[in-house]
């Protein structure tokens, strides 16, 4: 036979040919988009241009790396392997996806193309964007490989040295192209590429050490985080305060970017309190240095009193830090300058909020200290970090919870004033308000079992009822309330609507029950665009719903179209909610939730009632709807039907399962993840591509962390998939249900 | 040795509903007809157990043994006849109160909760209490050594025979005065059928009652101090064990194989 031919036939050919046809696929989901006039102008752009070579190159690529995988394998085992893969992965998303020059909307390509077409660029930026930026990744890529192959501890370290260089180039060829113009830009795509080399670099000098024949990053990784509880979290954080005082822009109000030793000089001569100007001088930098000094060494001996003291200092720090920073934006914005800002707090740099979220995460640090050295008396924490069949343990050592608590509330209250206002609104209106959702869907699903499409009714109940106690329906209140006033009702209504659907659908499981609920979202949907007496149909609210307003007396705030305020009322009643909900999840009632969900007929005959439970169920995940209704309905003030589809039930659903089922931390992670996915996408792909790398994130993740990203830790133990219970758990009948059918 | 009996949830028991016979049993069934749709699986089952016996229901498959059981329990209502347990009225009310009564089902098919250890389905079956008893706790891994080595173990990695045990020990942490057993043996290897027919006699030792619906009749009705025979959602035959177990019918229809071999 003709050799082409018994290669075609071969398995290895019949793979290539896959992989070249997948290179077409990819060719047309990349290429041109379609146009009205001419359906296949968009085919025949991406077939007969140079985009389909590329693309077959890269099918060709994929086929080598399968053809090639047992060799490959060996090599991707080996110390600083995944480190390279991961780092190159990143540069090249970076060039290839993310955006680089925000003025012009432009990525890596374009902004290329731009630096070509403009006069003045310096040598470096001309050649960096010209052909330096991929050779300097390949000639990185290919020295990394060879030290990995060749094992040559000098060649690591070569390929170090040339990655940080790489970073350097980078960052500066982008910098002085900015400086040109004259701009201010928020582009991610130079920083993800810069983070992506100094991944390299560091996975090739942990490499150039090793002595190890097999990597052995999770060991690693729990031995740097076991070592000292505290350290890791108070290293990072005051080293990240250092650069903020240092480099970073502290106050930027119209195209001035002031870093710190700015702000001291801009504010010579003013009226600013004294302990301001100090701070601006030298106190920054003596706070940051003492608390993070005692942290840091109460970490090291495992000190109780210098951690709290350490603690204390941080915290002292974080307040001058507060005042400092009210102190010159009220000046500004009462003052005639150029410079004015609008208000108290605005026109921060990125700089000054980092410093907040550096001392708040440094205080935890110290708590953290404290607390693992109270704990480790009796076990110390290295024999929890040596624990040779710990898997990911670092989160169950000493003190980790506070420190993930620690990290993420340093994050949450100070990281938002950095945003962009576009991203504000993103954080209030789809992060924040569906972290709700998810975690009232995932008491429902996750952990008393039972399916739910049509969740999203519960949050329209909510919305609605909000908008008719403060008047904004064609139908009246008999008394208007304020519309913070309107949670508890909200929260009420919607118990009582968790309750109406819970009671048809008690007998149902699994997929009846999904499809019932889901005619049960349809209807309230449809309820609401029909009555148009009611709720004035599908042109939705009649009358603005109200911002809140908070009255205590001595304080008065009144909320209006700045996003960051209801961040913080948002995060404010989501504390509420965690804390109640973890306390439910080991109280009696989460437990006879557990038991339903495991086997009804065991928990019955252990004497649980399962309707009651199942009511309950429904009711308490319904109620966190009741919330994020109020919520959306003030922040908006105007919302329709529209704002309730189907889709958003299984969006909520797939957050929850994405988070991973039954855990609540998974819940909120999961809700966060996949609704600042879409919105950081919205910048870089097409917009009708965005689904696409939605579900392709879905589906990798399924394929790789099945128990979800933060997984319950039942789940986990039963999704692991080796030692010797897995085999035998999947034979034992489930009880139907979702519990089963999903895990 | 701990008292097993003595529920603290179990209220006073009630003066006799009328018409009902003599509260002499703890436990007395009534001629109850249980359907299915328009299937009628009991026709009139009427039997008694009395405080401190073990009472076996034999029955081919699809007999009505677990019907009985189920209603017994409260997991199904008749819709004719009535049960009496301790001179109160109890058909109609659902299964998760009648164990506030100390009445504790084992149901057919070692329903244990997969995913929980070992631990937490005893602390499950101890769920109508504020908290689990801790003397109870410790005689049922007294009578289940197995359990307590496999404490911290997923109960759904334990084999058949440890399954059941748990399944029975759960039931066993509700404090039960009367415990309904299900077919234990279903399943089971001879050796761990005999242990658990030993532990069956023990707890009953303990002052518990026990109504257990077997196939195994041989076995059964050694244990037993009276029996019934259920077919097709009547009771043909009744007494005491020891006479069921000579009796020739009763040898032909469920102990061929035995007769056989001896
Ligand atoms: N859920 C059900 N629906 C309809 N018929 C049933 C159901 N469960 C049992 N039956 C019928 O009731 C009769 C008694 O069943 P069962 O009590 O389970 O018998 P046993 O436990 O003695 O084997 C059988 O004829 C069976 O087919
Ligand atoms: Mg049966």
């Amino acid at each position: 036979m003709n050799p082409a031919l018994a290669f075609l036939r071969s398995d290895s050919g019949k793979r290539l040919g896959a992989c070249l046809g997948l290179g077409v696929a990819l060719a047309l989901m990349t290429g041109a988009t379609g146009r009205q006039d001419d359906y296949l102008y968009a085919i025949k752009e991406d077939l007969f241009t140079f985009h389909l070579i590329e693309n077959l190159l890269i099918g060709v690529v994929v086929w080598l790396l399968f053809t090639f995988w047992p060799v490959i394998r060996r090599y991707l085992t080996r110390p600083g392997a995944l480190g390279l893969l991961a780092g190159a992965m990143t540069v090249i998303v970076a060039q290839t996806v993310l955006g680089w020059y925000e003025p012009e909307d432009a990525k890596f390509s374009g902004l290329a193309t731009l630096v070509g077409d403009t006069n003045g660029i310096s040598a470096l930026s001309s050649a960096f964007f010209g052909w330096l930026a991929w050779a300097q990744l390949i000639a990185v890529i290919v020295v990394g490989a060879a030290a990995l192959v060749l094992r040559n501890r000098a060649l690591f370290w070569v390929g170090a040295a040339m990655a940080v260089a790489a970073a350097i180039i980078a960052s500066q060829a982008h910098k002085k192209v900015d400086e040109l113009a004259g701009v201010v830009d928020h582009a991610t795509g130079v920083t993800v590429a810069v983070w992506g080399y100094l991944t390299i670099a560091v996975a090739l000098a942990i490499a150039a050490i090793s002595t190890d024949d097999v990597a052995r990053t999770r060991e690693f990784v729990n031995a740097v985080l076991g070592w000292r509880p505290g350290f890791a979290l108070g290293a990072a954080a005051t080293a990240l305060a250092l650069y903020s005082l240092g480099v970073s822009s502290w106050f930027a109000p119209k195209s001035l970017n002031a870093t710190l030793a700015d702000v001291h000089s801009l504010f010579k001569g003013t009226s600013l309190a004294p302990i301001a100007v100090q701070y601006f001088i030298w106190l920054s930098w003596a706070l940051v240095i003492v608390a993070g000094a005692l942290v840091l060494v109460a970490a090291y001996f495992r000190s109780i009193i210098l951690g709290i003291v350490g603690a204390a200092a941080a915290a002292v720090g974080l307040v001058i830090t507060m005042i400092s920073i009210h102190a010159i934006t009220s000046l500004a914005a009462n003052s005639e300058n150029t410079y004015a800002t609008k208000g108290p707090w605005q026109n921060l740099g990125d700089g000054a909020w980092w410093t907040c979220a550096s001392f708040l995460a440094l205080a935890a640090a110290g708590l953290v200290v404290a607390q693992s050295a109270l704990k480790g008396r009796s076990a110390t924490a290295a024999d929890a970090a040596h624990d040779p069949s710990a898997g990911p343990r670092f989160l169950y050592a000493p003190g980790a919870t506070l420190a993930v608590l620690g990290a993420a509330a340093a994050a949450a209250i100070f990281i938002p004033p950095t945003l962009e206002p576009s991203w504000q609104t993103a954080l209030v209106t789809s992060i924040g308000i569906y972290m709700f959702l998810a975690i009232g869907l995932n008491v429902v699903v996750g952990w008393a079992g039972l399916l739910d499409l049509g969740f999203i009714a519960f949050y329209a109940i909510g919305a609605y009822t909000t908008a008719y106690l403060v008047g904004s329906l064609p139908v009246k209140p008999p008394f208007e309330l304020p519309v913070l006033w309107a949670i508890p009702f909200a929260i009420a209504v919607c118990l009582i609507a968790g309750v109406i659907l819970g009671f048809p659908t008690l007998r149902l499981r699994g997929d009846y029950l999904a499809i019932v609920t889901l005619g049960f979202g349809e209807i309230v949907r449809l309820v609401a665009v029909n009555s148009n007496g009611i709720t004035n149909g599908p042109r939705g609210t009649e009358d603005q719903v109200p911002h809140p307003v908070i009255n205590l007396g001595f304080v008065k705030f009144t909320f209006g179209l700045d996003q960051l305020p209801y961040w913080y009322l948002l995060l404010a009643v989501m504390v509420i909610v965690i804390i109640f909900f973890r306390r439910l999840e080991n109280s009696r009632t989460g437990r006879a939730w557990a038991a339903i969900r495991e086997d009804e007929v065991a928990a019955q005959a252990a004497g649980i009632n399962p309707v009651k439970y199942k009511l309950l169920a429904f009711a308490i995940g319904a109620s966190t709807s009741g919330i994020a209704g109020v919520l959306f309905a003030t922040n908006v003030g105007f919302f329709n039907p529209d704002n309730f589809k189907f889709e958003f039930s299984i969006l909520v659903l797939a957050y929850v399962v994405f988070g991973g089922m039954g855990s609540l931390p998974g819940a909120i992670a999961g809700a966060a993840v996949l609704t600042w996915l879409p919105e950081f996408l919205r910048d870089q792909v097409p917009s009708e591509d965005r689904q696409m790398y939605i579900g392709a994130v879905l589906v990798i993740m399924m394929i790789f962390r099945p128990a979800g990203l933060i997984p319950a830790k039942r789940r986990a133990t039963e999704l692991r998939g080796h030692g010797p219970d897995s085999a035998e758990s999947q034979a034992v009948p489930a009880g139907g249900g979702l519990g089963g059918s999903y895990a | 040795m701990t008292d097993l009996t003595k529920g603290p949830g179990s209220p006073e028991p009630l003066p006799a509903v009328d018409g009902a016979p003599a509260a002499s049993h703890m436990l007395d069934v009534d001629d109850i007809e249980v359907r299915y749709g328009a299937i009628r699986a009991l026709k009139g089952v009427s039997f008694h157990v009395d405080q401190g016996e073990i009472v076996a229901l034999l029955g081919a498959n699809g007999a009505g043994k677990t019907t009985t059981q189920k209603t017994v329990s409260g997991m199904m209502r008749p819709s004719l006849g009535s049960i009496t347990y301790e001179g109160q009225r109890i058909d109609g009310i659902p299964a998760h109160s009648l164990i506030n009564l100390g009445i504790c089902h084992v149901p057919e098919g070692r329903h244990v909760f997969p995913r929980m250890t070992v631990d937490e389905n005893l602390e499950m079956g101890a769920f109508r209490f504020k908290r689990q008893d801790m003397d109870v706790r410790a005689h049922v891994l007294d009578l289940f050594p197995r359990l307590q080595e496999r404490i911290k173990q997923q109960a759904g990695t334990l084999s058949g025979g440890e399954q059941q045990m748990l399944a029975i020990g759960r039931a066993l942490m509700g404090k039960p005065r009367l415990l309904l057993l299900d077919e234990p043996s279903m399943g089971l290897a001879p050796l761990i059928v005999a242990q658990i027919f030993d532990i069956i006699r023990q707890v009953n030792a303990d002052g518990v009652t026990v109504l257990l619906v077997e196939q195994n009749a041989a076995q059964a009705l050694a244990l037993a101090n009276r029996g019934y025979v259920l077919e097709t959602g009547e009771i043909v035959m009744s007494g005491a064990g020891k006479d069921l177990l000579a009796d020739d019918r009763i040898r032909a229809a469920y102990l061929g194989e035995e007769i056989a071999a001896s």
